[in-house]
């Protein structure tokens, strides 16, 4: 089912590129339906994908070939129309119809639920200018979810214009101020790296250019902040095939990438990837952060580190002058997809070197400001002490004690520390980049509106 | 003209006359008044101490601790005083130093090192060699030394602070500039005359020709480019001491101009101890722009002005210590107009040996100084 989804989507995009229209101003809506349907022996699931706005404008349905519905769903069976009223409040909302498919599938089951919205939600990140709507009716039960995006942002160099999702889902921490507390992020377009095609590949006819464009995303941002502590946690590796659409299933080449990482030249202890049950329902491949163990109890920071997770796109490029016709790039972006494996392996040194320059350059910048508070602050707190403890002055000795409420230099040096700590972590400088907001109270948030399953 | 057939007197008259005339005009810092600018050891330990009570004071409340500095780069915080030169006075322009800023979070723990430093060199009396620190002016007073560059030759001997016996007198080879300027005693000297020379390829070239022994009795000094602050200090300290004319040899280009004002007038960096290293008596004997003409420099040997040139020839003639050097002024101006500047080493294209046995005798003896 996620197969047929992702054509339909690929041909949405396809057609728009073809049509040389830029990604800038392309919005539009998209909708996602899929309900069960008891047949004589087995439960069906019904799915239909409707399309309207500016994003489809010229997708004709009544021209639309029927060899070329069967290049998109080969395996599908025909199924009955949605629900009219469904169709109805999604065309108000967008105008008419532009696109609608139907297609069917045996052996329903529940679990497509998890995973048509997280394929839906991978496809949105970097898509945010769409706006999808999912509803799955199984059995007696409706689960609902309206991706919509709040803060997006463009990344893209001279190939490829990208408006990825860029809104922060991380609470604010309870001591921030209003209006101080970036909500969005902001992507880091990394290098382009080209890639050689295998040779089983080609022989299924994948030639032209193949290259990957790489872009980090550190979420939450907390630039406005250059002092707080961090802590990194999770990084998630999500694909795209060409047009931009989610590569699906699993990658054993990600899931195997860390061993190969230089995790200390990242400025990292460990990673390593996350289960298979992470695997499915988080889209993509997911990497859990080992932490250092913390022997210095004083290390143990207050305030508490904030948790980041660090989102890496990796967008699949393919340029080849001899396909034009738009089956052929739906078939080509298939055939990437199908040995992506292979794709990946056979580059497999350089595609390696790009992921760790990539999360390098991403992690650097706040590696290199945590390093140079934390040494200074030894300096300061240091050398205020040896001045306090090597005094014969004891008119300063005491007053340095009696400010700090302390007894003695020893008292006297954690309580220095505690509160240089304290002072500085919290230093707030305004970035005009940042997408700072009132923070009265958390804002909307596009979490899914379940009825429950 | 052989420099062995004038008779000593004649070649000095112009030089003597020169220093009868300082001696009468220049101030003199006397001792007492130089030890009254002397801050004691527990002066400077009670400033630190103070300077750390307020850190701890500052977060004791919950604030981040920071330090003002004067902006020592700002010429608002410059004046000048025709008796010292450039000095800084205490202006509204500061430079806040924060500890929670990212951007200046080392320096302000460098700043807190240097004074554990110096805290414990005060507490134990010793110096050591370090490079300069950068702080409020009132730590300058401590003893601290810098490694020097400059070197010095001539008819001059002193005893450093360990009690080594310097003796400058070498014919072929120059002494380095001490170490610990302050510590210098027992200063002999016979000299008539201290030459301040640029570059250390114009010193090595006098050297090698002999001039300490031609133009005797004298002292040449080099900083080797900028001076370091031992040179100048060193320059200070054989006025303070022998009250001769001190006589400077830069490049007639802005750039050894202003090497010469550093000599002379100070910079804006270490204009808070002006008084200590600045010679107000210092004056330009060449290379002049005026003897490329009257000399007939040629023209090939000449190099045009650079728009760089150019921009700092105006802003030298902006600097509020020209308004009192007319000649000087005259002089900049000239180059101005020419649009030329010339090395000392030109010279030589009037002939090899014409800087140590025609030029600087005949600008000796004729007092063509400026």
């Amino acid at each position: 089912m996620l197969r047929e989804i992702q054509q339909v989507l690929r041909f949405v995009q396809l057609l728009g590129k073809r049509r040389q229209q830029s990604g800038l101003n392309v919005k539009g809506g998209l909708l996602v339906l899929v309900w069960t349907e008891t047949g004589p022996s087995v439960q069906s699931l019904n799915c239909a994908v409707a399309a309207a706005g500016p994003w489809c404008i010229g997708i004709n349905m009544k021209a639309l070939q029927p060899d070329l519905k069967e290049c998109m769903f080969p395996c599908a069976c025909p199924c009955l129309p949605p629900d009219p009223e469904e169709l109805c409040a999604f065309t108000d909302l967008y105008g008419s119809l532009r696109l609608l498919l139907t297609f069917q599938m045996k052996d329903a089951s529940p679990e497509w639920c998890a995973r048509i919205e997280t394929f839906l939600h991978t496809y949105s990140l970097a898509n945010a200018k769409i706006k999808i709507h999912f509803k799955f009716k199984f059995s007696q039960q409706t689960f609902q979810r309206d991706f919509s995006v709040k803060i997006k942002n463009k990344a893209g160099g001279n190939q490829r214009s990208l408006i990825l999702d860029v809104t922060c889902r991380t609470q604010p921490p309870e001591c921030v101020k209003k209006g101080c507390w970036c909500q969005g992020g902001h992507p880091v377009l990394g290098d382009r790296l080209p890639l050689s095609i295998p040779p089983a590949a080609m022989d299924q006819g994948l030639f032209g250019e193949l290259s990957i464009q790489a872009v980090t995303l550190l979420s939450p941002c907390v630039l406005q902040y250059p002092n707080l502590p961090t802590q990194l946690t999770h990084i998630q590796v999500l694909v795209y095939g060409p047009s931009n659409v989610p590569v699906t299933g699993p990658s054993t080449f990600f899931q195997n990438l860390p061993a190969h990482l230089d995790c200390q030249e990242v400025g990292l202890h460990g990673l390593h990837c996350s289960s298979f049950k992470d695997l499915v329902h988080s889209g993509g491949t997911v990497y859990t952060v080992e932490q250092e163990n913390c022997e210095d109890p004083e290390q143990e920071s207050s305030p508490a580190p904030i948790r980041q997770s660090l989102l890496l796109y990796i967008f699949l490029q393919h340029s080849d002058p001899f396909t034009y016709q738009l089956s052929d790039m739906m078939a080509t972006e298939v055939l990437i997809e199908r040995h992506l494996e292979d794709i990946l392996n056979n580059n497999k040194q350089a595609v390696t070197k790009a992921v760790q320059t990539e999360l390098k350059n991403t992690l650097k910048a706040q590696n290199q400001r945590k390093k140079k508070m934390r040494s200074a602050a030894e300096v300061i707190l240091g050398s205020s002490l040896s001045i306090v403890s090597s005094s014969s002055n004891m008119d300063f000795r005491n007053a340095c004690l009696h400010s700090m409420k302390m007894s003695d230099t020893y008292d006297l040096s954690a309580s220095l520390r505690e509160s240089l700590r304290r002072v500085t972590s919290w230093k707030f400088t305004p970035k005009n980049i940042c997408y700072s907001a009132q923070v009265e109270e958390y804002p909307e948030s596009d979490e899914p509106t379940r009825t429950e399953i | 003209m052989s420099l062995m057939g004038s008779s000593v007197a004649e070649l000095f008259s112009a030089i003597d006359k020169l220093r009868a005339e300082l001696l009468n005009n220049v101030e003199v810092l006397t001792d007492c008044q130089r030890v009254e600018g002397e801050i004691s050891h527990g002066e400077i330990l009670s400033l630190i101490e103070n300077v750390i009570l307020g850190i701890v004071t500052s977060l004791s409340k919950d604030e981040a601790p920071f330090l003002a500095l004067p902006d020592r780069s700002n010429w608002a915080n410059i004046s000048f005083d025709s008796a010292i030169g450039l000095r800084m006075t205490l202006g509204s322009s500061v430079t806040t130093i924060r500890s929670d800023c990212p951007s200046s979070v080392t320096k302000f723990a460098q700043i807190l090192k240097i004074f554990v430093v110096i805290y414990k060199l005060v507490q134990s009396n010793s110096y050591a060699t370090k490079r300069f620190f950068v702080v409020n002016s009132h730590f300058e007073k401590i003893t601290k030394l810098a490694t020097s560059k400059g070197l010095i030759s001539g008819d001059l001997c002193y005893m450093e602070e360990d009690g080594t016996r310097i003796d400058c007198r070498s014919c072929s080879a120059a002494a380095a500039v001490s170490s610990n300027i302050a510590g210098i005693r027992n200063i002999v000297s016979h000299a008539k005359f201290i030459m301040i020379v640029e570059k250390d390829a114009t010193f090595q070239r006098l050297l090698d020709d002999d001039f300490c022994t031609k133009l005797s009795p004298c002292i040449m000094i080099t900083g080797k480019g900028v001076p370091d602050v031992n040179s100048r200090l060193m320059v200070r300290k054989l006025w303070d001491t022998l009250h001769i004319p001190i006589l400077a040899l830069v490049d007639a280009d802005p750039h050894g101009i202003e090497i010469m004002c550093i000599y002379k007038y100070g910079s804006v960096s270490m204009s808070f101890e002006a008084h200590s290293l600045t010679v107000p008596s210092v004056m330009w004997l060449g290379l002049l722009p005026s003897d490329l003409q009257r000399l007939r420099v040629p023209e090939d040997v000449l190099i045009p002005l650079t728009k760089r040139d150019e921009s700092k020839l105006s802003s030298l003639l902006k600097r509020p210590y020209l308004a009192s050097q007319p000649e000087w002024q005259k002089e900049m101006e000239l180059m101005q107009q020419s649009k030329v500047k010339a090395e000392i080493q030109s010279l030589a294209a009037i002939a090899p040996d014409f800087l140590t046995n025609i030029y600087l005798p005949n600008k000796l003896r004729y007092g063509g100084w400026v």
